[in-house]
C-alpha cells in the first residue's frame, strides 16, 4: 500500500504528469485537508445513505429469504422477480424514483438497496436449504413443526451464509449510494466527485474516492467483527460446512 | 412393547421406480430389552428403525407402540443417528439439552441431568465446548447423551458406533451397555458388526436384503453383565457363527 503510493507519487513528478488528469498523493491529501469540512459533511451524508440502503437490505432479505426457501412454489415465483431487479441498471432506474419520490433521501436509499440486497437474498437462501438432511431428521424426531424447524435449526445453520452475504451487501451498498448520488444529489461523496470533476478539482475527486474506499473497507470489517462476536462459531464455516 | 406386524415399506423412487425396501416384517421388543439389529447395506435396516421412530410411514402392516399405531414421533422415543448430527453453533451442554427444549420439555432439572449425564459418559469439562472442538467420538458420545437425557422409554440407534475407530467402538459399546443397564429402556441397535451385535444385545435380527425380510432371529444367552472375556466363551461362537452363516450363506447362494 505505501509502496503502491510511493511509486504513484514519484512517477507523477517524474514525468510532471498535469494535475487534472492524475493527481500525487501529495496532492490528493492537500486538496482534501484543505477543506476538510465539506469532506466530512459530505462523507456523513454517503455513510447515512449506506447505512440505510444496507439496513434495508438486511430486514427485506433475510424474511424474503426465508419465504423463498420455505417452498419450491414460492422460490419459482419469486425468484425471476428479483432476476429483473437484478439487471435493470441501478443508474437508469435512480432518475425515475426520483421523479416518483421527490428528490429527498427515500429514492437513493432504494437505489442503494436495489444494489445491494440480492446476494444477501442468495446466500441465506443457500445457507437455509443447505442445512443437512441429518439435522432436519433430528428436528422432526424431536416433533419440530415447520416454523421452529425454520427458526430453530435451518436459520441458525444459514447464519455464516448470511454473513457472507452481509460482507458483499456491505461493499455493494456504498457502490449503491455513489450511483444514487451521482443522478440526484446535493450532498455526498458521489455528489462531491461530480461538481468536482466539473471544475477540473480532480485531486479533491481523488480523496473522495479514496474517502469512498475506506468506507466500504470499514463496513465490511464491521461486519466481519459482528460476526467474530456473537457468532464465534461461524467464522469461516461457510467455506467449509462442518462434517455432518 | 414395539411391534411390528407384517411391516411392508416400498419407497417411489426419483425416476417412478418403485423400491421395496421392506416386506413383511414382524417384530416383537419387550420393554427394556435389547435387540441388535444386522444386515448388508441398503437392506432397509435404517426404515426399519425411522419407521418405528414415527419418521416414516409404512406402506403395509402396522408399527404399534404399547398397542398403539405410531403416527408420528412420540416423546418416549429418542434416536442416534450414525453421524453425531449436532448442532454446529450450540455447545455441548446444549447440544444435550436441545430436543428437550424444542418439544418444551426442558425443566428446572434437565440442566443437571445433561451433566450428570456428560459426566458417566466422560464428558465432564467439555460442557461449553463447541462439536468442532471434540474428536469423532467425543461427538458420539454427546449425540448418545442427548437421546438419553429425554428418558426414552425406546431408544433406537442406528449405527452409532459406525464411523468410529475399533477401540473406541469397544469403549463406547460397553460404556451404552452400562447406561441401558441404569435405565432399562427398549432399545433398537442396527450394527454392521457381527461381534458388536452379539455383544450387546438380548436376541440378534438378520435381516436378508432386498427386500428386507427378517431371516433370523438368534437368542444371545450370554450372562449379563457383558464384557470381551465373553468373546472368547462357546456361546458367543455360536452366535456369531449362525448370524454370519444366515448373511454369508444366502449371498453364496446368490452367486451360485
Ligand atoms: N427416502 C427414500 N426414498 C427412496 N428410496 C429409499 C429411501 N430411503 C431408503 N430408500 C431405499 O430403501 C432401501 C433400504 O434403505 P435403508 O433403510 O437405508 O437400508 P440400510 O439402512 O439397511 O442400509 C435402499 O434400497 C434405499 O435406496
Ligand atoms: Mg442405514
Amino acid at each position: 500500500m505505501v509502496a503502491l503510493f510511493a511509486v504513484w507519487e514519484g512517477a507523477v513528478r517524474f514525468f510532471g504528469i498535469r494535475e487534472f488528469l492524475l493527481p500525487a498523493p501529495s496532492a490528493i491529501w492537500a486538496a482534501t485537508a484543505s477543506v476538510w469540512p465539506t469532506v466530512l459533511q459530505h462523507t456523513l451524508a454517503t455513510l447515512g445513505t449506506v447505512l440505510g440502503g444496507f439496513a434495508a437490505s438486511v430486514l427485506v432479505s433475510l424474511p424474503l429469504a426465508m419465504l423463498i426457501a420455505s417452498s419450491p412454489a414460492v422460490s419459482a415465483a419469486l425468484y425471476p422477480l428479483l432476476v429483473v431487479t437484478q439487471s435493470i441498471p441501478k443508474v437508469a432506474l435512480a432518475p425515475i424514483l426520483i421523479i416518483a419520490l421527490g428528490a429527498n433521501e427515500a429514492p437513493r436509499i432504494i437505489v442503494t438497496f436495489l444494489v445491494a440486497f440480492f446476494p444477501l437474498v442468495v446466500g441465506t437462501v443457500a445457507g437455509l436449504l443447505a442445512t443437512p438432511p441429518e439435522l432436519i431428521e433430528l428436528g422432526r424426531a424431536c416433533r419440530a413443526g415447520r416454523v421452529q424447524e425454520l427458526l430453530r435449526i435451518r436459520l441458525p445453520f444459514a447464519v455464516p451464509f448470511v454473513f457472507s452475504g452481509l460482507k458483499v451487501a456491505a461493499a455493494l451498498s456504498v457502490v449503491g449510494a455513489v450511483v444514487a448520488e451521482f443522478v440526484g444529489a446535493d450532498a455526498g461523496l458521489g455528489y462531491l466527485i461530480q461538481t468536482s470533476m466539473a471544475f477540473f478539482r480532480t485531486p479533491l475527486a481523488y480523496g473522495a474516492v479514496v474517502i469512498l474506499a475506506l468506507l466500504g473497507i470499514l463496513l465490511f470489517q464491521a461486519v466481519a467483527l459482528a460476526e467474530r462476536v456473537f457468532f464465534p462459531w461461524s467464522s469461516g464455516a461457510a467455506q467449509a460446512p462442518p462434517a455432518a | 412393547m414395539i411391534r411390528l406386524d407384517a411391516v411392508g415399506k416400498t419407497f417411489r423412487g426419483r425416476d417412478g421406480v418403485p423400491v421395496e425396501a421392506l416386506r413383511d416384517v414382524s417384530l416383537d421388543v419387550a420393554a427394556g430389552e435389547f435387540v441388535a439389529i444386522v444386515g448388508a447395506s441398503g437392506c432397509g435396516k435404517s426404515t426399519l428403525l425411522r419407521m418405528v421412530a414415527g419418521l416414516v410411514a409404512a406402506s403395509t402392516g402396522t408399527v404399534a407402540l404399547d398397542g398403539e399405531a405410531v403416527a408420528g414421533p412420540r416423546a418416549e422415543t429418542a434416536m442416534v443417528f450414525q453421524a453425531p448430527t449436532l448442532l454446529p453453533w450450540a455447545d455441548v451442554l446444549r447440544n444435550v439439552t436441545f430436543p428437550l427444549r424444542l418439544m418444551r420439555r426442558a425443566g428446572a432439572g434437565t440442566e443437571e441431568k445433561a451433566r450428570a449425564l456428560l459426566d458417566v459418559a466422560g464428558l465432564a469439562g467439555f460442557e461449553s465446548k463447541l462439536p468442532r472442538e471434540l474428536s469423532g467420538g467425543m461427538q458420539q458420545r454427546v449425540a448418545i447423551c442427548r437421546a438419553l437425557v429425554q428418558e426414552p422409554r425406546v431408544l433406537l440407534a442406528d449405527e452409532p458406533f459406525g464411523a468410529l475407530d475399533a477401540l473406541t467402538r469397544e469403549e463406547m459399546s460397553l460404556e451404552l451397555l452400562r447406561l441401558w443397564a441404569a435405565r432399562r429402556m427398549a432399545v433398537l441397535f442396527v450394527t454392521h458388526s457381527i461381534p458388536e451385535a452379539v455383544l450387546l444385545a438380548d436376541r440378534v435380527v438378520v435381516m436378508s436384503p432386498r427386500p428386507g425380510r427378517v431371516a433370523d432371529v438368534v437368542e444371545v444367552g450370554l450372562p449379563r453383565p457383558r464384557s470381551f472375556d465373553q468373546e472368547a466363551s462357546d456361546e458367543f461362537h455360536r452366535c456369531a457363527r449362525r448370524i454370519r452363516d444366515r448373511i454369508f450363506g444366502e449371498r453364496a447362494a446368490r452367486a451360485a
